[in-house]
């Protein structure tokens, strides 16, 4: 009996080991040498077919692991030198800082890449390149606002907007970045008045994602919101009638035109320290920065292109041409922990 | 006495190597709380660590409170009454289960929300225009709904089988000394059912305070939401850690609490024939009354959430390829099923261990396993991924001698996720299995063992046939569990291994919930199909 029981448990190990390494170690095979490993913070399908595309032209293979920004950096830390990855892409210049800072990612030079990024979406030390951006912007309920009534991000801290703003929690990356940015510009006491002004003109709690916030106009709990400028483009083409409803009756405000710009924030990628696949790595960014993936993005996703040689979709075209916020991407990552805790000393969820 | 020791050697050696791996990777959390505070911990107490504390203890005792009162009531009608679609509520009330909490609050909220059916019906048929805050369930009230309606069925199930199996003898003669159903509910059913009441409730507590997809897309700030924010916000692993350690603590405390509650007494049978229960038939409004309730709560864990995946279903339906579907379903059922299996074999070895070992410290080691179901699943995924690098180091030397190229071999590879899984959810299949083990006490055993059987063949000659419901519901729990499962998953998987639940979620995440409802909605069809082949089995080895 005894025997059995180790048999048993010999089995199990057994299966699980061989079912574990089966298909990784097949496609090993097959490919060896001709595939890119790649940890990606976006589950966007039209990333999926963007990969494919990539693997048809090249005839290397895209091995993926999507998850959480944080959680995967988390997991190229703790497998250090060994770690599989080769190319890390995320949805926030905050995080890419970040994954320099903690010695995760290595310079790349490529003349395809400074040719098709411009360089306020690199990294300084060419460690990451951004791919894709978006505004944060400002939603209005039509019928209760106009938009001479809006001006800055900071003019809704005002009294008139006592009740009426809009936002999502404070534990979303993006309102960290937002913060971050006036961090930098402003200094740390006038982002944190910010934040504690436009606390009190709460509509209500921070509660849902962005999407949730343009329906709380709809439904009258608020007449602004802030938001990131794709979703207002998915909402527009969404599949629920009603959806699409609530986004067509609202206005899009790009805020801080006269003065220092609208937030914006991009999705990017860097090649991690220790890949293996450092070329294939390269030839994917080059890939996803070229003319055709660009125009993807912002058909598909309703991004904006990094790639000035791109235009904008229809869609983004109609919102009117914008300035955007000058600063160097990497001080969003700089500030975020900064400002996480001004959003919890002045209360906002 | 002496005999005894002699004789378990196998299996205390088993049950303490099962223990010690479990409980290992979790040491790095324990460590956590002797290291000193810095600037951030003490920013966190200053600020926001009271409200984090109120909110989780809140949504704890709320829900605790409400699933037992759901499922100890549906559990006694069940085991008691004669009514309409008993038959079919019996088994049925078990699948609000197998839709994941974070799955159902995104529906509801679809449902509720300023765009969802209700108050477009009211609008667009009725042209009411009601305030949208009274449809707001993004709030802790909403929050503790949402637990209730999809956590319930652990109190349920556990009481249901205890009661309808074990207690018929007990509940009987109170029948013939005269008391009413009510003395007879509080004076008996509830005493003797504390033990399954605590276990079901234990893990429904455990759940929440693990939950981070419903407080985080409703806006509630839970002690888990403190961890993640110091961890990954502040980049602070320390204070987090602190934090995770501290919600162990706190766990600690539940299962003394249990352990005091549950005391000495045991309950287990005492003739050999287990008889059901004789059914007493409602009539009239009476037995309307029980269908009712019962298809209410159906209805709210189960029938309206799945009409509403099935209707985004059919708006999305055709945007995801059917063939892509097929591998995420393979990979679902193979790693829920092989840990599911594992941990069953092992909650059966240290289960039996607890149970013939006498002292304190055999009753406790036990406990230990379950704490990894307290740890927030990302800290358990770091730590299981830290562990087996450093395992993966030191057997660099092996893989050389095969020839591999990498040094990271299991790391990389499925054993990582599985291992993950069976630390995660290692309590709920336990504590299936000491139920079941509490139920046949150890006069059977003992007979076994005058008899001159030993102790292995004893185990799997007298033991394990009487053990038969606990192992298959135990089974099916964490079957479904890891099917729902959704942070180690998303960080621990291979390379392009995707399930159905990083499906979903990742929809979810990126707020296309119609998107992210065929996947759920595969999640739920599976779920209920184990469940209803699961209940058939038990239902004719019952009989």
């Amino acid at each position: 009996m005894k025997k059995s029981l180790y048999l048993i448990l010999a089995l199990l190990l057994l299966v699980l080991a061989a079912c574990g390494n089966d298909d990784a170690a097949e496609q090993k095979d097959e490919t060896d040498g001709n595939e890119v490993n790649l940890y990606t913070a976006r589950h966007y399908d039209v990333d999926d077919e963007l990969y494919k595309k990539f693997e048809e032209e090249t005839g290397i293979k895209v091995n993926l692991i999507k998850g959480d920004a944080d959680e995967l950096l988390e997991r190229i830390k703790r497998e250090g030198d060994a770690t599989e990855a080769d190319l890390f892409l995320t949805a926030d210049a905050g995080r890419l800082y970040r994954a320099k800072e903690d010695g995760l990612l290595q310079s790349v030079t490529s003349d395809l890449l400074d040719e098709q990024i411009p360089e306020n979406y690199r990294d300084t030390d060419q460690m990451w390149y951004g791919l894709t951006k978006r505004a944060r912007v400002i939603v209005y309920n039509q019928d209760t606002v106009t938009p001479e009534e809006l001006s800055t991000y900071d003019a809704l801290t005002e009294d008139q907007w006592n009740g009426r703003v809009l936002i999502r929690s404070s534990e979303n990356i993006y309102n960290q970045s937002l913060l971050a940015s006036f961090i930098e510009i402003d200094g740390e006491e006038q982002a944190k008045e910010w934040a504690a002004g436009l606390v009190k003109n709460f509509a209500r709690d921070p509660e849902g994602g962005d999407r949730d916030q343009a329906k709380a106009i709809a439904a009258g709990i608020g007449d602004v919101a802030i938001m990131n400028s794709y979703y207002f483009g998915q909402m527009l083409n969404s599949e629920d009638a009603a959806e699409v409803e609530v986004a067509e009756n609202l206005g899009i405000y790009f805020p801080n035109q006269d003065t220092t710009g609208t937030h914006v924030n991009v999705s990017g990628a860097g090649v991690v320290k220790s890949a293996a696949n450092k070329d294939n790595a390269i030839k994917l960014l080059e890939f996803l920065s070229a003319p055709e993936a660009q125009g993807t993005f912002a058909e598909a996703n309703y991004e904006y292109p990094v790639n000035s040689a791109v235009e904008p979709s229809e869609l983004l075209k109609s919102w009117g041409e914008f300035k955007e916020q000058d600063i160097p991407l990497s001080s969003l990552g700089d500030n975020n922990a900064k400002s996480i805790l001004i959003f919890n000393e002045v209360g906002w969820k | 006495m002496q005999r005894r020791l002699a004789n378990i050697n196998i299996w205390t050696v088993a049950a303490i190597a099962i223990i010690a791996a479990l409980f290992l990777p979790n040491m790095t959390i324990v460590t956590g709380l002797f290291t000193p505070s810095n600037e951030n911990w003490e920013h966190m107490k200053e600020f926001v660590l009271w409200s984090f504390v109120k909110n989780s203890l809140i949504l704890v005792v709320a829900t605790a409170g409400s699933t037992i009162f759901i499922g100890l009531s549906l559990a006694w009608l069940i085991a008691q009454y004669q009514f309409p679609f008993r038959k079919f509520l019996k088994w049925a009330l078990i699948l609000p289960l197998s839709i994941p909490p974070f799955i159902g609050a995104y529906t509801y909220h679809g449902i509720f929300n300023y765009t969802g059916v209700i108050q477009s019906t009211l609008r667009g048929q009725f042209n009411m225009e009601l305030n949208p805050v009274y449809f707001d369930i993004m709030n802790l009230p909403g929050a503790i709904f949402i637990y209730t309606v999809f956590l319930y069925p652990y109190v349920y199930t556990i009481t249901q089988v205890f009661l309808s199996q074990q207690s018929a003898s007990l509940i009987e003669s109170t029948r013939l000394l005269g008391k009413g159903p009510w003395r007879t509910f509080f004076q008996v059913v509830v005493p003797i059912s504390r033990i399954s009441i605590i276990a079901g409730a234990s893990l429904v507590i455990l759940e929440v305070l693990n939950d981070y997809g419903v407080v985080k897309y409703y806006g509630i700030q839970t002690f888990t939401t403190a961890i993640f924010q110091s961890w990954f916000g502040l980049g602070d692993i320390e204070t987090s850690i602190k934090l995770a350690a501290s919600l162990m603590g706190f766990v600690i405390v539940i299962l003394l609490i249990e352990k005091i509650l549950r005391g000495k007494r045991q309950y287990s049978y005492s003739s050999t024939k287990v008889r059901p229960l004789p059914l007493i038939r409602l009539t009239g409004w009476k037995a309307f009354a029980a269908a009712g309730y019962g298809f209410t709560i159906l209805a709210l864990g189960f029938f309206i959430p799945v009409i509403q995946l099935i209707d985004w279903t059919i708006l999305t339906f055709g945007t995801i390829p059917l063939d892509e579907f097929m591998s995420y379903i393979k990979n679902s059922v193979f790693v829920a099923g092989i840990s599911a299996a594992t941990i069953i074999v092992f909650s059966l070895i240290v289960g039996n261990f607890a149970r013939l070992v006498h002292g304190r410290l055999a009753k406790l080691l036990p406990k230990l396993t379950v704490l990894g179901y307290s740890i927030p699943g990302a800290v358990i995924a770091v730590a299981v991924v830290t562990a087996f690098v450093a395992l993966d180091n030191f057997l660099a030397p092996l893989y050389q001698l095969v020839g591999t190229k990498s040094t990271l071999v299991l790391s990389v590879s499925l054993i990582l996720l599985v291992t993950a899984y069976i630390i995660r959810f290692f309590a709920i299949g336990y504590s299936s299995i000491e139920t079941g083990y509490d139920k046949i006490g150890t006069d059977f055993q003992d007979a076994s063992r005058l008899l001159g059987a030993g102790l292995t063949r004893t185990f799997f000659k007298v033991d394990m046939p009487m053990m038969k419901g606990a192992i298959i519901s135990g089974f099916i729990l964490v079957f479904i569990d890891v099917l729902k499962e959704i942070p180690l998953t998303l960080i621990l998987r291979p390379f392009n291994f995707d399930t159905l639940s990083t499906k979903a979620f990742q929809y979810a995440s990126d707020e296309k919930i119609m998107e992210a409802s065929q996947a759920s909605l595969l999640i739920v069809g599976i779920s209920a199909l184990a469940i209803v082949v699961f209940y058939k089995f038990l239902e004719k080895e019952l009989d």
